[in-house]
This record gives structure tokens, C-alpha cells and sequence, in this order.
């Protein structure tokens, strides 16, 4: 494989690359459009001339995206710590300790996934009403610090995690919460990194909730500031697309900063063998 | 015998390790949800004091329903975007995985789809496939199709460009969860194939696949729920439409909460969802033992 | 030692998430709890769903300067379904919505059944003296519960410079669809359309035509397989496919065409749309053109189409939440907003209803320094005339099954008996229902 691969590497970049291309193809329009000017909006690939307005908009004035980028930096970090630590430590339970009632518990927590959200948020709001956290941030932390998503995907992981590893660390007198966090942890790193990343992405782009939720316009995230742009008997979208490409570059940085915990899994797994 | 004892002794210890996030799980999803099935057997209005108990109204009215019967088919073709995405995404993450330059570039590429807000992308999407000067059909008609399919603009494609588009949101989630697997599969074991002479097609789908099959399973499961509740992409590009062609189950849920108000009829809808999508996760549950390997 | 960086590491992020949590919690309890500095101030908040820099804040700052005592915030909410759920839920809280304005009869009526508008009759405004015979179409149950405050327009803006190259003269205000199906194809040229339609305007005569027949039959059948409508789909249809003079419904759907832009850059001769075009068509700098613009009638169907009603009427029902702990406060703004107090949104195409206000500083702020861009008569005649109107009150669910099916007939799945039979049925089950 190693020699073939070495032949094939560079036109596989190619294909790639290519593939890639069109991956992104729609956020190469929504950048160009956001360099447009009003009156020249979806006609053409490339904006006749750079139009820096909609970037210079979304900053200024009635379209401040600061405060925005703010609240949701807050909700999206807090959210997404809470949610990596607590699914963690409830997926190790899942896959390596074994007691009563584990599987139907499990197979509860599955089905609680499958609620379309539409329905529960009724409940949900009578119950932040009269818990007054309806209106602030919590109302989008607190739940936002459970995942079902991340029990589920963190226990795959941990289950593949070799049995003789923790089952050697049982015999050396370790306990559960030391093999968890010296021994699990370390390991899963790469999953729990890919897990942060996603979950942080979803908290990001939550418009559902904090539409629902969050009525004061101090208050809201970039999903809220976007609806500035839904004018009303048309739609800004050059502000929209301006705003939509700065709204993404956080993500990316996350992205990056993720990725190289992913890869630093290479070696890591490759000790324990 | 003795691991036994061992761990039976230890059981109260699986309860402290689960018991945080069950808390939170039972407060913000458990009892929500069991609020929303009450409210199935009531004529409900959202923010209408006026409630009165229905029995089973609700749920005979559903089985009445055509809409609900063509919401039903339109799921259907929506969910064959899953298992397309799962296989696409398995072939891109093992390329990306060693058998290019540029790794770090291209993962981001094909993952930028997901991390980005879909909504305000997605409609660009419908100016892609725009039947008459979009660039999708210019190509197909540069290859020589004469009469390329309308996609948005056909309420017989409609649905399938939709697909389309999951899948493109779909790769980069699918692709990262399995380069997360990947990593944790030892160069020994695939070093140990490889000098016993299989071939890279060998190596991919006798070794690699059966490896990450507990991903393959939880990208399965979460995939499958995870589209049947999505809408915000459908929302952003077709609003259901055209004549109500891409209307999914989850939309037909989501309109009838939330620009109808009947809290009540949305929940029976939303319970039958939820029946299909157990049955169909307990099925593969049960059928993990056959092709899962831990 | 890695052991130990990574218990360090857990630990860090519990503490951070301690304090992350702890600092966020601060600011929410200051920027929230609006009773906290009551005493001083009584604080409103007012829900509408035009953008803040389209006049609201203007609106808001000049009664925060005259008023100390009542500080009213804006809050913007888009009037889509997610919108209006948004500002329904806040409703009910009673304190995060004091005042709202309503856009369609239906929204505002499901606000009446959930008890969050207030009924007016009390606060002796004599809303029929002052706002005209047209607001009597927004009374529930015979009550108002909230303040028409502002004049409805719906109409075809011309570009008149094509029409006179065409030779034709501006519409009489009787015309018809076979009128204005002639028009557009007279007018069509290559990469101009003969008609574009608003998405908003794109049922208002089968709307109007609807409202003159009834929306059931006297068998309390539905109505929606009447002829007219049947010649109104046939006509729209043909121009689609015949004439090409207005665009196919499919590409319209699927192009996203902004058809105000296209209008003003020339690019169709007539558009039907509401007066929201104002705004755009009076920025000379973003949207240049060196055309008049002049105004027609919304065709009816026939030239002996009895009953026809015009797209129009008051509209911007302005209400008073009555779970509001302010209700007196928030009367109070909501009396000086319809009586002037809305003027700075006149600009936007905004005539208040209230015949407190001069109509002519009205128009001179929607027109002023672009006169010469409109046809003056036909602009008095359209534009400031007196057509009976109407508000259509028809539940969503039947909205939504009617433009599924006729979308059927115009993407030509459905041929149009089909269509209407399928229209009337739905229409029907949901009667039942």
C-alpha cells in the first residue's frame, strides 16, 4: 500500500481538491455576493467592484454584530465545555461500568433524541418562565450543557477503547474516576475533540432556541442578528451574505484548533499498543 | 466469578458517573416530552387558555390526513441521503486520512459545509440548481443533457436536489466522526495485513470497515434521527415547496406547531415520528450483533 | 505526568465553566429584569415588525425625548411564522411585550382567543370617526381589539416611459385581467418582462375576487371553484406560457428575482406590489432610473365582475398586550402613535389612517425631492384614491392548500379543473375540521 500510495498521492490531491472546490462553491458565491453592491445581486459570478459597504455595515451602526459575536462566543464556549465534560463522564459510565438497568436507561436516553424539538418547547418554556431564566442566556446554557448526541457518540468510543487496558488498571487498585480521567480521557481525545467541535458548531448556529428564547435585543446571538437583514417585504442580501461569512470564521478557528487534537490521536493510540 | 462480585459491588458507582447529565436530560427532555404526549389527546392551541381532552381525535385525524401521507413519502426520499452521505464520506475521511497532501486544507473543505450556519448558504444552493441559467444545468447541458431536470422548480425533483444538498451538509459530520475512528485503529494492525499480502481494496472493507463499525453505527442511528428532525435546511431553500413537494414530516410538524398553533395534532404527529424512528433504531439495535464489532 | 495534566486540565474546565456561568449570570440579571428600576420610569416594550432603521427609532426616540416618564423600547420581530411564535411566546409572559402591532386579521385574532389584547371600547377613542369606514374590518367578535394606523396599498406601478413608447395610454381603474394580459404583451421585449408580480400581490385579485363572492358558498360550501377564479389562473397561465410575457412560475420561485430591483433597473415594464416599493424607487443614489412611474388599479377578472374589493384597507393594528401590567402607559403611546406620532415611517410608503394627521405632510415626506419620478394623475387617482377594500380573513391552513395546488396548475402537474376541484375540497375537509 505504501508504494502504491506514494504514486497515487498527488492526483488523489488533485481529485480532491477539486471535490473540495465544490464543497465550498456556495460559500465562494455568499463571499462574493457580500461584495456586491444592491443593485447587482445575484446576476453575475464576481461583483463588478469590490463594494465594501455590507462588510463595513455589519459593524456599524444599526447593524452592530458585536454584541452578537459577544453572546454568542459565551453561550457556544460555556455550553459546549459543560456538554463535553458531562456527556464524557456519563458515556464512561455507559460503556465500562456495568449495572442495573444500563441498557433500557440507555435505549431511554436514544429515544429522548428522537423528539422533534417543536413539540417540547411548550413545556420547555412554562418550565424557564417559571424558573426565570426565560429571556437570559441560561435559558439556552442549561440544556445546552446535556447532550444525548454526546453520551451516545463518546460511549462508541470509549467501548472501543481496549478492554485489557482498563481491566489491568482494576487490578493495579485503580478506581473508576482514576481510570476515567488518567486512563479514558487521554485516549478518547481525538473524539472528544471531534465532539467539541460539533457541538460547538450546533450551539453556534442555534436559531431555534434563542429565537424562542431570548426576547431582548442585547441579549441575542448571530443566528437573531441575521433576522436584521430579513427586511420586510424583501431581503439585504448583501448584508446577509457579509454577515453570514464573518459569522463563520470563528467556526473556523475552532475547526483548526480541534483538528490538531485529532491528529495528535495518531501517536497517542499508537503508544497503547 | 470473582470479576463478578467485583462489579456488582460497584454498581452504585455507574449511577454517580451517569447521574449528572440524567438530571439535566430529565429536566429539559424527559419531562418536556411527556408533557407533549399529553398534550396529543387535547385540541390544544398554542397560547389559547381554552383546552379541552379530544381522546383520540388526533391521531384519527392523522391517519385521515393526505398531507400527512405524502409527508410520510417525502421522508422516505429524504432518508436515502444517509446512507449515500455515510459510504461518501467513510471513502473521503480514509483519502484524507493518509493518501494526500494538503490534509489539513481539505478536511476543512469538506467540513466547512457543517460548521457553517446552513440557513443563509443553503438558499444559494436553489440558485445553483436554477433550471434555466444555474450553473448546475449549464454544465449537465454543456455535456450534451438537452432538457436537464428542473430540480426546486419540479415538484418531482424537488425532493432529490433537496437530497442533495443533506448530503453535501451531511459529508463533513459523517467524514470527521470516522477520521476521529480512524485514528484509533494501530498502524500494527493494518501493517500485519498488508505483509500477509491482502491488497488496499482488501485491507479497506475486510479490515478497516469491520473496525470502525461502531461508528458506522452511531453515524447510522444519529444520522437517521438527526434528518428525520431536521427542517432548517428545507425551511431555508423551499419553504415545502413546490406544491408542497418537499414538505418532510418534521416541516409538517413544524408548520402545524408553529404557523397553525395546534400544539395538539403536532404532537400526535410528532409521537408517530418518534414510534417510527424507535422501531427503526431498535431494529438496528438489535441487528448490530450481526455486522458491529467492539 | 500526563495523568496529571489531564486531571489538571478537567479540573480547569469545571472551574471555568464555574465562573464563565458566574460572570454571564451578572450581566443577565442587569440587562433583564426590567421591574428592577421601576419607580422611576415605566418601561414599555413595543413589538413591530418593520426594520429599526425604517422609521421605529425614530418614532421611539422622539416620544422617549417628550415623555421621561414612559421609556418605550423597540423591538423588531420578522412577520414570518417563526416571527410571530417569537412574539406570541413573550406575550403570554405579560412583561416582555406591552404593546404589538398585528399585520393579518387571522394573527390577531388568535391573539383575541388567547386573552392578550386588550379590548378598546374602554379607553373611548371613537376609533370609526377617526380612522374611517375601513377599520371596521379589523373588528372581532364587533370589538376592536387593536388601532388600524395606517393606509394599505396594493397596485401595479408602471414604467411609464415603456408604456409611451408602446404607445399605450396609463389604465383606466376599471381594467381587466384581458386588459392587462394584452398590456404585458405589447410591452414585452427581449430581457424586458411585461409583468412581474410581488409575491405578496401575487393573489390579490383572487383575494378581492373572493371577498366580493364570499368565501363559502350559501351552503357554507367552499367557494374557491368559482369561475372567475378559473379565468384569473387561465389568463395568468397563459401569459406564463403563451404570451411569455411574465415570467414562469417556476422561475421565478427558483431565481430569488428581487422584481423591485428589476423594475427600477428597467427590466419589466409593470409590477404588482404593494407601496413598500416606495422606499427603494425613491433612492435615486442605489437605484438610478430616469423612467416616471405611473399607477393602475389591480385588474379585476371581468369588465361585469360584480363586488370586486381592492387589496388595501388600514392596516399596522396597533395593540395593547392585557396581560401588560402597563396597560394605561402603554394606551397612552399607542393613542400618540396613530394620531402623528408615526409620521417619521411615512417616508417608508407609512400613511397614517388617523384623520388627526394632515394627509399632505404625510405625502410630502414620502415624496419629497422625487416628485418628477411619479405620474401625478394617475398617482392622485390610484394611490390616494378611495377603493372598497377588504381583509381577508381565511385561516392559514387553507392559504397554504390553496397556493399548493395552484402551484400544481402553474408548474403544469394539473390541469385547472383539477386544480380548483382539489382546492375546494381541501378547503372543505378543513371546514370540517
Amino acid at each position: 500500500m505504501n508504494d502504491s500510495a506514494g504514486k497515487i498521492k498527488l492526483p488523489t490531491t488533485i481529485l480532491m481538491i477539486v471535490a473540495g472546490v465544490f464543497m465550498i462553491l456556495p460559500f465562494l458565491w455568499m463571499i462574493s455576493t457580500s461584495f456586491q453592491s444592491p443593485s447587482e445581486v445575484f446576476s453575475k459570478w464576481l461583483p463588478s467592484k469590490l463594494d465594501w459597504s455590507s462588510h463595513e455595515r455589519i459593524w456599524t451602526g444599526s447593524y452592530n454584530f458585536v454584541p452578537y459575536y459577544l453572546n454568542s462566543v459565551k453561550i457556544s464556549v460555556i455550553s459546549t465545555i459543560g456538554a463535553v465534560f458531562l456527556s464524557a463522564l456519563a458515556a464512561y459510565g455507559f460503556a465500562r461500568i456495568e449495572f442495573k438497568g444500563r441498557d433500557a436507561m440507555f435505549l431511554v436516553y436514544l429515544s429522548m433524541m428522537m423528539i422533534p424539538p417543536q413539540v417540547i418547547f411548550v413545556p420547555k418554556f412554562i418550565m424557564f418562565n417559571w424558573m426565570h431564566i426565560y429571556n437570559t442566556h441560561w435559558a439556552l446554557i442549561l440544556p445546552g450543557m446535556f447532550s444525548i448526541f454526546g453520551v451516545f457518540m463518546l460511549r462508541q468510543f470509549f467501548m472501543s477503547v481496549p478492554k485489557e487496558i482498563t481491566e489491568s488498571a482494576f487490578l493495579d487498585g485503580a478506581g473508576h474516576f482514576k481510570i476515567f480521567f488518567r486512563l479514558v480521557l487521554p485516549l478518547a481525545k481525538p473524539a472528544l475533540a471531534t465532539f467539541a467541535i460539533i457541538d460547538f458548531s450546533w450551539h453556534w448556529n442555534d436559531y431555534e432556541n434563542a429565537l424562542v428564547f431570548l426576547t431582548s435585543p442585547e441579549l441575542y446571538t448571530i443566528p437573531l442578528g441575521l433576522q436584521n437583514f430579513i427586511l420586510e417585504n424583501n431581503v439585504d442580501y448583501n448584508g446577509m451574505m457579509a454577515a453570514s461569512s464573518a459569522a463563520i470564521i470563528p467556526m473556523i478557528l475552532i475547526f483548526l484548533i480541534g483538528q490538531k487534537y485529532i491528529i495528535q490521536g495518531i501517536s497517542s493510540s499508537a503508544v497503547k499498543g | 466469578m470473582k470479576r463478578r462480585s467485583w462489579i456488582q459491588k460497584q454498581g452504585w458507582i455507574g449511577y454517580a458517573f451517569i447521574m449528572p447529565n440524567m438530571l439535566g436530560i430529565l429536566l429539559f427532555f424527559i419531562i418536556p416530552a411527556l408533557f407533549s404526549f399529553g398534550l396529543m389527546f387535547t385540541d390544544y392551541q398554542f397560547a389559547n387558555p381554552n383546552v379541552s381532552f379530544t381522546g383520540l381525535d388526533n391521531i384519527e385525524r392523522l391517519f385521515q390526513d393526505e398531507q400527512f401521507y405524502s409527508a410520510v413519502r417525502h421522508t422516505g426520499i429524504f432518508l436515502l441521503s444517509v446512507p449515500i452521505s455515510l459510504v461518501i464520506a467513510f471513502i473521503v475521511a480514509l483519502v484524507l486520512n493518509r493518501s494526500v497532501y494538503l490534509k489539513g486544507l481539505l478536511r476543512g473543505m469538506f467540513f466547512l459545509p457543517y460548521i457553517s450556519s446552513g440557513v443563509a448558504v443553503a438558499f444559494v444552493w436553489m440558485l445553483l440548481f436554477q433550471p434555466s441559467h444555474g450553473p448546475i444545468n449549464e454544465v449537465l447541458r454543456w455535456i450534451g443533457i438537452a432538457t436537464p431536470p428542473g430540480w426546486f422548480a419540479d415538484s418531482d425533483t424537488a425532493m432529490y436536489a433537496i437530497d442533495v444538498v443533506q448530503i453535501w451538509f451531511m459529508l463533513g459530520y459523517n467524514m470527521i466522526i470516522y477520521l476521529a475512528a480512524l485514528q484509533e485503529i494501530s498502524a500494527e494492525q493494518l501493517e500485519a495485513a498488508r505483509i500477509d499480502g491482502a491488497s488496499a481494496r482488501t485491507v479497506t472493507w475486510k479490515i478497516v470497515w469491520p473496525l470502525v463499525s461502531p461508528t458506522t453505527f452511531l453515524l447510522l442511528i444519529t444520522g437517521l434521527i438527526m434528518t428525520m428532525k431536521s427542517f432548517s435546511l428545507i425551511q431555508a431553500i423551499t419553504q415545502g415547496g413546490p406544491s408542497g413537494s418537499t414538505t418532510i414530516l418534521s416541516l409538517f410538524v413544524y408548520k402545524t406547531a408553529f404557523s397553525y398553533y395546534e400544539m395538539g395534532y403536532a404532537s400526535a404527529i410528532s409521537w408517530f415520528l418518534f414510534a417510527v424512528i424507535l422501531i427503526i433504531t431498535i431494529i438496528q439495535w438489535i441487528g448490530q450483533k450481526r455486522w458491529v464489532h467492539y | 505526568m500526563n495523568k496529571k495534566k489531564w486531571f489538571t486540565t478537567a479540573l480547569s474546565f469545571v472551574i471555568a465553566t464555574v465562573l464563565l456561568a458566574g460572570c454571564g449570570d451578572n450581566k443577565d440579571a442587569q440587562g433583564n429584569d426590567p421591574q428592577a428600576s421601576a419607580g422611576k420610569a415605566v418601561k414599555l416594550k413595543l413589538w413591530g415588525a418593520v426594520p429599526v432603521e425604517a422609521g421605529p427609532q425614530a418614532v421611539v426616540d422622539a416620544w422617549n425625548e417628550a415623555n421621561p416618564d414612559i421609556e418605550v423600547e423597540y423591538i423588531r420581530y420578522v412577520n414570518d411564522d417563526a416571527g410571530n411564535l417569537k412574539l406570541d411566546t413573550a406575550l403570554m409572559t405579560g412583561q416582555d411585550a406591552d404593546l404589538y402591532i398585528n399585520y393579518t386579521l387571522t394573527r390577531l385574532q388568535k391573539r383575541v382567543d388567547a386573552g392578550v389584547a386588550l379590548d378598546l371600547a374602554s379607553t373611548g377613542y371613537d376609533i370609526d370617526a377617526q380612522m374611517g369606514p375601513d377599520a371596521a374590518q379589523w373588528k372581532i367578535n364587533d370589538k376592536y381589539y387593536g388601532l388600524p394606523t395606517k393606509k394599505n396599498m396594493a397596485f401595479i406601478w408602471l414604467n411609464k416611459k415603456m408604456l409611451d413608447e408602446a404607445g399605450l395610454p396609463v389604465p383606466a381603474l376599471d381594467w381587466t385581467w384581458s386588459d392587462l394580459k394584452e398590456y404585458a404583451a405589447k410591452l414585452k421585449k427581449d430581457n424586458v418582462y411585461g409583468l412581474l408580480q410581488h409575491e405578496a400581490s401575487f393573489t390579490a385579485t383572487i383575494d378581492g375576487t373572493i371577498a366580493g363572492l364570499g368565501v363559502t358558498k350559501a351552503d357554507g360550501t367552499s367557494n374557491f371553484d368559482n369561475d372567475l377564479w378559473k379565468q384569473q389562473f387561465t389568463m395568468l397561465h397563459d401569459m406564463m406560457f403563451v404570451d411569455k410575457s411574465t415570467p414562469e412560475y417556476g422561475e421565478q420561485l427558483t431565481s430569488k428575482m428581487p422584481v423591485d430591483t428589476m423594475f427600477l433597473k428597467g427590466e419589466a415594464a409593470m409590477l404588482s406590489a404593494g407601496e413598500f416599493i416606495f422606499r427603494n424607487a425613491n433612492n435615486l443614489t442605489e437605484f438610478p432610473h430616469d423612467f416616471q412611474i405611473a399607477f393602475a388599479t389591480i385588474p379585476q377578472v371581468t369588465a361585469d365582475q360584480k363586488d370586486y374589493k381592492y387589496s388595501g384597507g388600514l392596516g399596522d393594528v396597533l395593540s395593547v398586550n392585557a396581560k401588560s401590567k402597563n396597560q394605561e402607559a402603554a394606551w397612552k403611546f399607542a393613542q400618540w402613535y396613530a394620531d402623528g406620532g408615526m409620521l417619521p415611517m411615512a417616508s417608508g410608503g407609512r400613511i397614517p389612517s388617523s384623520k388627526s394627521v394632515d394627509n399632505k405632510q404625510a405625502m410630502d415626506l414620502l415624496l419629497k425631492g422625487v416628485e418628477d419620478k411619479y405620474d401625478v394623475d394617475s398617482m392622485n387617482k390610484v394611490v390616494f384614491g378611495q377603493f372598497e377594500s377588504f381583509q381577508l380573513s381565511v385561516p392559514q391552513q387553507v392559504l397554504d392548500a390553496r397556493k399548493e395546488e395552484y402551484e400544481k396548475y402553474f408548474l403544469n402537474k394539473q390541469d385547472i379543473d383539477a386544480t380548483l376541484a382539489s382546492m375546494a375540497k381541501r378547503h372543505n375537509d378543513l371546514i370540517k375540521n
